[in-house]
């Protein structure tokens, strides 16, 4: 294997009871009936650790609208994986934390849309601050690797001061402050979600003092709209570098925006050996290696720290998903950006849109 | 952030874990991935069990490695614990 493969984020449904502006799954969902089973996980796990994973992410959706979930994570444990869950929370009592921990979870990424509980629920779509603010607590009681993660958007990175406090009084060991990436519904919302220039700037010495305030007790990481950046995000660290996704049915994917791409056909691991989906399958070879780098790219010396950016987004936002990322200040398309951040700092909020759940 | 001090007892952060022993590389599983331990690293690392402290740590590497001296035993540990707990995954109680 050239590439070695070390995470694997397991979408095990794509149902959840949030209905966040900025849910970056896809705008055409998988249903229940479609849902890979119990038995095809597992075997889906003990392949991922044959193969050299290391991780695996549960999410989805959310993942404990599945009633296997500590099922999911024993299977994990057993193919040698360390488990992560990504949650909102919503679902999860003591008993059903109880049964996680002892299946062998390694770590929560518990999801919070806000510090204060109105617009943490106007944000969400649906009442689960409260909800959420008693899982934190029930975390905390455990010895269990906590994350909070913050999303981030024009009509909250103010607070985020409040935010980082919040982090502390969890008691979590990490807080991931990421900023909505536009995939999605929310690039549907983008508009009403960029944050200004100016927000930004404010952001950026807040940070740098807290992770030099709470170095050692609270890691801090902080993911930047990459709609502001000189050179766009290494997406993924490289397609079919080190990350695979499988979605709810099966379908194997270098990240959760792929299918966006039109031509690409996803293998699905009912058919095919994920070792096979890996190693030769087109889609996961087709932005692989250099060959198909347009310029600047092609000579440009930060191509294999890069990766030329992100394909998904290079097509959403171009057409074309084998031009340079247009966040990407050499990006030939890059006048795309300006306008959209023209418009972003220079008009009013527009309204955003709610998504509705798959049957 | 203050020092360690041979008195302090360390264990790893809720977590973080060794990888099974036997595998091709030794690893140290945290939240957004792995640290590659080399040399005495898996071996200093098993031994912050949350009973031992510190010197009790220097101490039992230096039976295991008596040609090494004691005070270059604790000079490593010390600093490479101090890497562990500033990047979070290691405490002291």
């Amino acid at each position: 294997m050239k590439y070695q493969p070390r995470a694997l984020i397991a979408e095990v449904t794509h149902r959840c009871p949030l209905h966040c502006v900025y849910c970056s799954n896809p705008l055409e969902m998988q249903k229940r009936s479609e849902e890979l089973s119990t038995e095809d996980w597992t075997s889906v796990f003990r392949q991922a650790g044959d193969m050299g994973i290391l991780q695996l992410h549960l999410t989805g959706g959310e993942p404990l609208a599945r009633r296997d979930t500590a099922e999911l994570v024993q299977a994990g444990r057993t193919a040698g994986l360390y488990i992560n869950l990504i949650t909102s929370g919503v679902g999860l009592d003591e008993a059903r934390l109880d049964a996680l921990v002892a299946a062998g979870l390694d770590h929560i990424q518990l999801s919070f849309q806000d510090t204060e509980e109105a617009t943490a629920n106007e944000f969400a779509g649906t009442r689960s601050h409260a909800v959420k603010l008693r899982v934190a607590e029930m975390i905390r009681q455990r010895r269990i690797g906590f994350t909070v993660n913050m999303v981030v958007h024009r009509r909250n990175l103010d607070r985020l001061e409040h935010m980082i406090a919040f982090a502390e009084a969890t008691g979590a060991q990490r807080l991931e402050i990421a900023n909505v990436q536009y995939y999605g519904w929310a690039l549907r919302n983008r508009d009403a979600l960029l944050p200004t220039r100016e927000q930004l700037d404010r952001s950026v010495p807040i940070l740098d003092a807290a992770q030099q305030r709470l170095q050692g007790k609270l890691r801090i990481e902080y993911v930047l709209p990459d709609y502001y950046a000189k050179y766009p995000k290494p997406c993924m660290n490289g397609w079919g570098h080190q990350q695979l996704l499988i979605d709810p049915a099966g379908r194997v994917m270098p990240c959760h925006a792929a299918p966006v791409i039109p031509g690409l056909e996803f293998a699905n691991v009912r058919e095919r050996p994920l070792r096979w989906i890996w190693d030769e399958s087109p889609a996961f070879n087709r932005f692989r290696d250099e060959t198909w780098m347009p310029e600047p790219c092609r000579t440009c010396d930060r191509r294999a720290r890069d990766f030329g950016g992100c394909r998904c987004q290079a097509f959403l936002l171009t057409g074309d998903a084998s031009a340079t990322d247009p966040v990407c200040t050499l990006a030939p398309a890059h006048g795309v950006i300006d306008d959209i951040l023209a418009r972003v700092n220079g008009e009013g909020t527009p309204q955003w849109v709610y998504r509705i759940d798959p049957v | 952030m203050s020092e360690l001090t041979p008195e302090i007892v360390p264990r790893l952060a809720p977590g973080c874990r060794l990888n099974a022993t036997g595998g091709a590389e030794d690893l140290l599983l945290i939240p957004e991935g792995a640290l590659r331990l080399k040399g005495p690293g898996r071996a200093i690392v098993e031994l912050c069990d949350g009973v031992r402290s510190l010197r009790a740590i220097v101490d039992e590497l230096h039976q295991r490695f008596p040609s090494e001296e004691v005070v270059r035993i604790e000079t490593e540990v010390l600093s490479f614990l101090t890497r562990l707990r500033d990047r979070g995954v290691l405490e002291a109680i």
